[in-house]
């Protein structure tokens, strides 16, 4: 029917969100014309947000890098294909040559297709010689990877989205999905009205809270008080599965033990929770039939996180409720492809499917396969990646799909690693942040004009198809990575991107079955057997290590990297809204910020009047690494005593206040916990962001 | 169950509609105000069929399947009367649908060119206002799929049925436009209503003259 | 009925809390029109969304403002339009100076319609305020600003003993608690064949039984006291006039199906009910006939009134708990029906207030004492009937099924006034077929009215008499028609529309195409109202073909 309006109809997958819907992007005249989406996604079953939907006008911004650029001076100017190539294929075997391999890092973007992603690894690997290869799950659900990996096994969600609807009961810790993952946002709402019970557990009351049947509002950094509360009145009351703890798990009577001390008084006193709540939720989570837990970055970007994250666990193994119907544990990632850009192995540590570097027997098979040694030394995470080019270790980067100077943790720090490398290739679809210290930068091509797969939340490959062409010279990552390698002497032999997915496939035991055919338009969720038959629910029979149980983690409550004081009383959450993406890259090119164009600071009145600031006063909010102006946003939203804004203005530069703190286990930034303080803009002296080499 | 449509066998599960049933069988049934992502509502009365042992026709999307039942679906009654709501519907509208919306579409299927009806038209009412969603309150034939989507899919729930009988239509926040309500822009109000009364502005400017989408905005400069 | 605003109202109404539509009445009568901080704040104590409120505010007429400082509104029934063939609408505008719908430059007064006043023995009739003026020289007093209350209408009962004219004393409830399982009680009102009173006579029985049988602790009983009918004042006569009998009909219903929750949805036209009504509860309450563990039984049950805000397919069942919950009061399409899904998504059985009324009875005497009510007819027990001001002696009547309506309009009523004849009678509402005066012998019973395109319907009996220009009268059920549907469905949405066109132009009606139309009403709408609408029509084609204006 839309073939009178439009020359034609493409079938992919959103390149928003991690929900991972299913578009139908219609072409007239070269150009996407509308969105609408595609019926039988199953992930959005016919819906989608006004991201997905709307938000592609970017694809045909005149600010799209359409050739290749070359620093020159200040500035930069045009260059060939040719050119570009040669300059960056140059530079990169000149500093291997001369500093090794591992003074070159590669970062690939969770924004990218798996085979490009794979590529980029294999390009690191085998192209240069290094493990130094991370993305941008670092910054967001590394602990979460980190963590299930740990407790049972497998690096993604327990089942699916359709498991909330067929939960009694769900706990929404740290996640605001009615704005960042406003599909699965919707599902909840939903599933609440038709009698799901909902409990929601985030610092600032999000709109789901006002569905639910509870709402808990923790201090920012004590998840992990509130997870061993609600295990203690589990454990207390009798509430627990014990034939499944019996049968299934290990590690019951350590966590016992630490349990005892966590009273809800206790809980009470760390978290500013009433005690009541503590007992009322756990008691409506144990007693459920089945109930499913979700989390954000609310839960992960802490000191703690990734325990966090196994506490979380824990509540779900104590009470029996992981595979099966409506008993999962989904982690609501952040990215379209933040699951996919770590299993296909863009990560210091691994290759794909997570098997480590270090392990001989994959290393080999590798090794076969691309036909040159690898290294079985692990690389640098990200941070360790800044760290390591502030002392010279690491002279190059390659940065492809990201904006680090805008999204990374301690701006100023990052932008100080990026003016020391000797050589900065930025690969993307426009100038960002990050490009201005770039040497080369590379024009390359949005989700609506690559082929490949996507993995959603819930492990699912989905098909990504080209609608329309990249603008102008540019070209699709896949292309400009092969060819680098191949420049660089390594020819992955790939024609398109489907190889790369055949060969994915050959090399990784848990994706044996995939192909573009079998994905087809319903996807297929890894684990894939060879005979193509996928997984909606992990663990139904046994957890997926060597022991086949479920692991306890006794792990206490710890505070978190930063806290309140006289100086900086106020604590700072950040987060999104529904209206900007990430660094807002393509949405700030599009009619979204007719709707939204500013982030903003969000104060409880109370200290709103202690501080004389009012609704839509400019306030200057400073940390101990840094200081930005915005506007206040004066709402009972946000509790006393904490702070909320976005990060989707490179105007605000909302991370100049993060600090270095991060994850113990995957150094995955505390952008949760950050004491400010909060001053109107008058009483401060006027401001300019302050940052090297920007004038 | 098992049942019959236009003579074939079809098995169809529990709390399958007789709408349901007759697309198991391939059998077209008209449908105005059904959309499968919501429940069925039974207002526009297009998707009558007969119903053996039923001495009148029965909508098809609000009809509960039972064991046996025998199904026509082109009943000559029941055609009839998806026609005159056809035409009805073409009479309260001030100029014709465009070829590509679901009402055009499903009335050329049933031979129903014009209307013999004439009378009152809705006001033409435009509100373009915002980014991505356009109002022609005077295409609105309350069938109330926006309202129903914007409840049951996205629970937004800016979007309200309004006024009574023929002056009914449809209106977001407190008759305020879709900027001031509680719309998160998602569109599936634009989606699914099948006549363009609600429909994505982007496509107003360009597809009605053929031309191409327009350019994005610009990036705003920095402060 | 969206099943998510249910949801939104039942989470916010645990207790009395009033809904979205009481608080929007509220402001109407407060400061004469609607707001939007009034739309913003019943959204926020009701639960429900803004957009819903405003949803709310468009659809009933008596939220539709502006109003002045007085408000007087014309009865637009069909009594009334017998009575003056509507000519006293036009007076009462000419009289107060200012249009329909309008409001005087200074505020000072406003002037509206209302669909029937319920004071059809003594057309035509005027709400000032709220008060009720009805008779040939109301409008005078009103005009002259000496509004003085209507005279309310007697009843009188054929039968030996009064069943429905009988008042109210509780001892069905009595006997019901002390001698009947809940069980027994409802198998005792399936054997009585209670049908419906409001016009569909579907049996009562069989609504309590499903809803006794829905899953679900907590359900409801709701009398649907919303009597629309132009033309009908029994409800009226028995909510104002002898409400503990509806009272004690609804606790009985509430004692077999298992509910402990009544509510009674009245007309805004009828201002005198709903406080009738609760000062009849509070003094149930006192004497122990209401609340926690009635009498000592261990059966609890109470009562709350509604006021609805003008429109007359809130008569209809689904439309009516949708209006009971303060939502738009639009019809659903069933199923689910209001036994699976009704007030809060729960179990709902809904019954018109006379059927309610009958209950009593059979709780005390039985199901054989009610057949043995109407014993020349296959209908169980009596009906209440009541005549327009045409008659001579136009009152609420209880009368056994099976008297012909020759009987019922010489004998009972009087016969028609003035020494006019009757040249047609309206029977059971504005959608009951017209009876011709040469088909008098009919019997006053349920099949053989529907032999001649009639029915029982809700018992009124409105009779025009030989000066009663029949396409008038086309035009005047239309524009009824039209006005009160509810815009859900589109046959009645669109057709009522346009078939009002075709005869109110004045230009000749194309018999063929109107046919069609009717055609789609009937087999098409979605409730009674669309449906309904033909069967007056169709008596008029085939009855007054002449005087019609029909062409083709």
């Amino acid at each position: 029917m839309e073939t009178e309006r439009f020359d034609r109809t493409v079938t992919t997958t959103c390149g928003y969100c991690g929900v991972g819907c299913r578009l139908e992007a219609h072409v007239r005249q070269g150009r996407i014309a509308s969105i609408s989406p595609a019926a039988d996604g199953p992930a959005n079953r016919g819906h989608t947000c006004l991201k997905g939907r709307f938000a592609h006008q970017f694809t045909r911004s005149r600010e799209r890098l359409t050739t290749p650029l070359i620093r020159e001076g200040d500035g930069f100017r045009p260059a060939s294909w040719e050119e570009a190539y040669a300059r960056v294929v140059s530079e990169l075997g000149r500093i291997r040559d001369q500093h090794g391999p591992d003074s070159i890092a590669g970062l690939a973007s969770s924004r990218a297709t798996n085979e490009d992603c794979y590529a980029m690894a294999r390009l690191m690997r085998a192209a240069i010689g290094t493990n130094n290869i991370d993305n941008c799950s670092r910054v967001c659900h590394s602990p979460t990877s980190f963590a299930l990996r740990k407790s049972f096994g497998l690096s993604g969600a327990t089942g699916s989205f359709d498991d909330i609807e067929l939960a009694d009961v769900a706990i929404l810790i740290g996640v605001n999905p009615t704005q960042g993952h406003p599909v699965v946002g919707a599902r909840i709402k939903q599933a609440a009205l038709r009698g799901c019970k909902l409990i929601t557990i985030d610092p600032r009351r999000i709109e789901l809270a006002d569905y639910g049947v509870l709402h808990l509002s923790p201090r920012p950094g004590t998840n992990a008080a509130v997870m061993l509360g609600l295990c203690h009145v589990v454990a207390r009351d009798g509430l627990t599965d014990a034939g499944f703890i019996a049968e299934r798990t290990e590690g019951y009577e350590t966590l016992a033990e630490l349990l005892v001390g966590y009273t809800p008084e206790v809980v009470q006193e760390i978290t500013g929770v009433p005690a009541q709540d503590i007992e009322q939720a756990a008691h409506i989570y144990a007693q459920a039939q089945t109930g499913c837990l979700l989390w954000g970055l609310g839960v992960t970007e802490h000191k703690y996180g990734s325990e966090v994250v196994q506490l979380l666990c824990n509540l779900a193994l104590m009470t029996g409720k992981v595979g099966k119907p409506g008993s999962a544990l989904l982690p609501l990632r952040g990215q379209n492809n933040v699951q996919g850009s770590s299993d296909m192995g863009a990560l210091p540590d691994t290759y794909t499917a997570y098997r480590p570097v270090s392990d001989e027997d994959t290393a080999r098979l590798f090794e076969q396969a691309w036909g040159v040694p690898l290294s079985r030394k692990k690389g640098y995470t990200i941070p360790q990646m800044f760290d390591a080019a502030l002392s010279g270790e690491l002279k190059a980067m390659y940065i492809f799909g990201e904006d680090v100077a805008q999204t990374d943790p301690d701006t100023a720090h990052v932008v100080a690693a990026l003016e020391k490398l000797d050589f900065l290739v930025c690969q993307d679809i426009f100038e960002t942040e990050t490009s201005r210290y770039a040497d080369v930068i590379l024009p390359a091509s949005s989700f609506l004009e690559k082929a490949g797969t996507f993995i959603n939340a819930e492990r699912r490959f989905q098909l990504v198809e080209p609608a329309i062409d990249p603008p102008g010279g540019a070209k699709t990552d896949f292309e400009i990575i092969t060819t680098v390698s191949r420049m660089l002497g390594h020819d992955m032999g790939f024609e398109t991107p489907w190889d790369c997915l055949d060969e994915i496939a050959s090399l990784t035991p848990q994706y044996a079955g995939v192909s573009r055919e079998r994905i087809g338009r319903h996807g297929a969720q890894w684990p894939v057997r060879a005979d193509g038959s996928d997984s909606p629910v992990l663990y139904d029979t046994f957890f997926d290590n060597p022991e086949q149980r479920g692991k306890f983690a006794a792990l206490p409550y710890k505070a978190p990297g930063d806290a309140a004081d006289d100086e900086f009383p106020l604590i700072l959450v950040t987060g999104r809204v529904l209206q900007h993406y990430n660094a807002g890259t393509m949405t700030r090119r599009t009619s979204n910020v007719e709707l939204v164009d500013s982030d903003l600071l969000e104060i409880h009145p109370q200290d709103a009047e202690r501080l004389w600031v009012s609704d839509g006063d400019l306030v200057s909010v400073r940390s101990r690494v840094g200081r930005i102006e915005l506007e206040a946003r004066v709402t009972e939203r946000i509790q006393p005593g904490h702070v909320f804004t976005t990060f989707h203005f490179p105007e605000t530069r909302t991370n100049l206040l993060v600090g270095q703190s991060a994850d113990v286990n995957t150094s995955c930034p505390e952008y949760k916990v950050v004491a400010v303080d909060v001053r109107p803009v008058a009483e401060h002296p006027a401001y300019v962001p302050q940052l090297a080499g920007v004038s | 169950m098992q049942l019959t449509v236009d003579g074939l066998q079809v098995q169809v599960a529990d709390g399958a509609t007789v709408l349901d049933a007759a697309r198991q069988a391939g059998a077209w049934v008209p449908t105005l105000c059904f959309d499968e992502r919501q429940a069925p509502f039974g207002a526009c009365r297009a998707c009558m069929v007969a119903v053996d042992g039923t001495p009148k026709p029965v909508p098809a999307c609000t009809t509960l399947c039972r064991e046996g039942m025998v199904i026509d679906t082109n009943d000559p009654a029941s055609r009839r009367v998806a026609r005159t709501v056809v035409e009805l519907v073409l009479s309260e509208l001030p100029s014709a649908p465009a070829p590509h919306t679901e009402l055009a579409q499903v009335a050329a299927r049933l031979g129903v060119s014009g209307s013999r009806w004439s009378g009152a038209v809705h006001p033409v009412d435009h509100d373009l206002r915002h980014p991505y969603l356009a109002f022609q309150h005077e295409l609105c034939i309350s069938c109330g799929r926006c309202v129903r989507a914007c409840d049951e899919v996205q629970g937004a729930f800016a979007l309200t049925a309004v006024g009574r009988g023929f002056e009914a239509n449809v209106a977001a926040g407190i008759g305020s436009g879709f900027l001031e309500s509680s719309c998160v822009s998602c569109g599936a109000c634009a989606d699914t209503c099948p006549t363009d009364a609600i429909t994505e502005r982007l496509l107003l400017d360009g597809s009605i003259n053929g031309g191409p989408p327009p350019e994005a905005p610009r990036l705003r400069e920095r402060r | 009925m969206s099943r998510n605003l249910i949801e939104l109202t039942r989470r916010h109404h645990e207790g009395a809390a009033p809904t979205a539509l009481a608080l929007l009445k509220t402001a109407v009568e407060d400061h004469g029109k609607i707001t939007a901080d009034d739309i913003r704040d019943a959204a926020a104590a009701s639960g429900l969304p803004e957009a819903t409120v405003y949803g709310v505010t468009t659809f009933y007429d008596d939220l539709k403002g502006p109003r002045g400082a007085r408000h007087v509104r014309a009865c637009s029934g069909t009594a009334c339009f017998a009575a003056t063939a509507g000519t006293h609408i036009e007076r009462l505008g000419a009289g107060l100076g200012v249009g329909l719908g309008e409001v005087a430059a200074d505020g000072s007064v406003s002037f509206g319609e209302a669909v029937c006043l319920g004071f059809c023995h003594s057309s035509p009739a005027f709400i000032d305020g709220t008060t009720v003026l009805a008779g040939p020289h109301a409008l005078e007093s009103l005009l002259a600003g000496r509004p003085s209350a209507a005279g309310e209408p007697d009843w009188i009962s054929l039968l030996s003993e009064p069943v429905l004219t009988r008042t109210g004393d509780w001892s069905g409830l009595a006997r019901a608690l002390h001698e009947l399982q809940p069980e027994q009680l409802l198998a005792e009102v399936e054997a009585a064949d209670v049908r419906g009173r409001g016009g569909a006579g579907f049996p009562a029985g069989v609504k309590w039984r499903f809803t006794r049988a829905a899953p679900g602790a907590v359900k409801f009983i709701v009398a649907n006291g919303d009597e629309g009918d132009p033309g009908s004042y029994i409800d009226k006569y028995l909510m104002e006039r002898n409400p503990n009998l509806l009272l004690e009909g609804l606790a009985l219903a509430g004692y077999a199906v298992g509910a402990a929750h009544g509510y009674i949805l009245v007309r805004s036209e009828y201002p005198l009910s709903k406080p009738v009504l609760e000062r009849a509860i509070r003094q149930a309450h006192a004497d122990g006939w209401l609340g926690s563990d009635i009498r000592g039984s261990g059966f609890d049950f109470d009562i709350a009134v509604v006021e609805g805000a003008g429109s007359y397919v809130v008569g209809e069942e689904t439309a009516l708990l949708a209006c009971l919950q303060g939502l738009r009061g639009t019809v659903s399409a069933r199923p689910p029906f209001p036994a699976e899904r009704g007030v809060q998504g729960m179990p709902t059985v809904v019954n018109n207030v006379e059927t309610l009324a009958n209950i009593p009875f059979i709780a005390r005497r039985g199901a054989q004492a009610y057949h043995d009510l109407s014993p020349g007819s296959k209908s169980a027990g009596s009906k209440l009937v009541c005549f327009n001001e045409r008659f001579n002696r136009p009152t609420v009547y209880e009368v056994p099924f099976g008297m012909t309506m020759r009987q019922l309009c010489e004998e009972v009523a009087g016969g028609i006034r003035d020494g006019h004849t009757v040249k047609a009678l309206q029977i059971g509402g504005p959608l009951g077929g017209i009876l011709p005066a040469g088909l008098l012998e009919t019997a006053f019973d349920f099949e053989p009215l529907a032999a001649e395109g009639c029915m029982v319907g809700h018992g009124s009996i409105v009779a025009f008499d030989e000066t009663t220009d029949m396409r008038a009268l086309t035009v005047h059920l239309l524009e009824f028609g039209a006005h009160e549907s509810c815009g859900k469905c589109f046959p009645c949405r669109i057709g009522l529309r346009r078939a009002h066109e075709m005869f109110s132009t004045g230009a000749p009606v194309d018999r063929q195409r109107f046919e069609e139309l009717l055609e789609t009403l009937e087999l098409g709408s979605l409730c009674a109202h669309g449906s309904g609408m033909p069967a007056p029509l169709r008596s008029l084609l085939r009855h007054f073909p002449g005087e019609l204006g029909l062409a083709g």
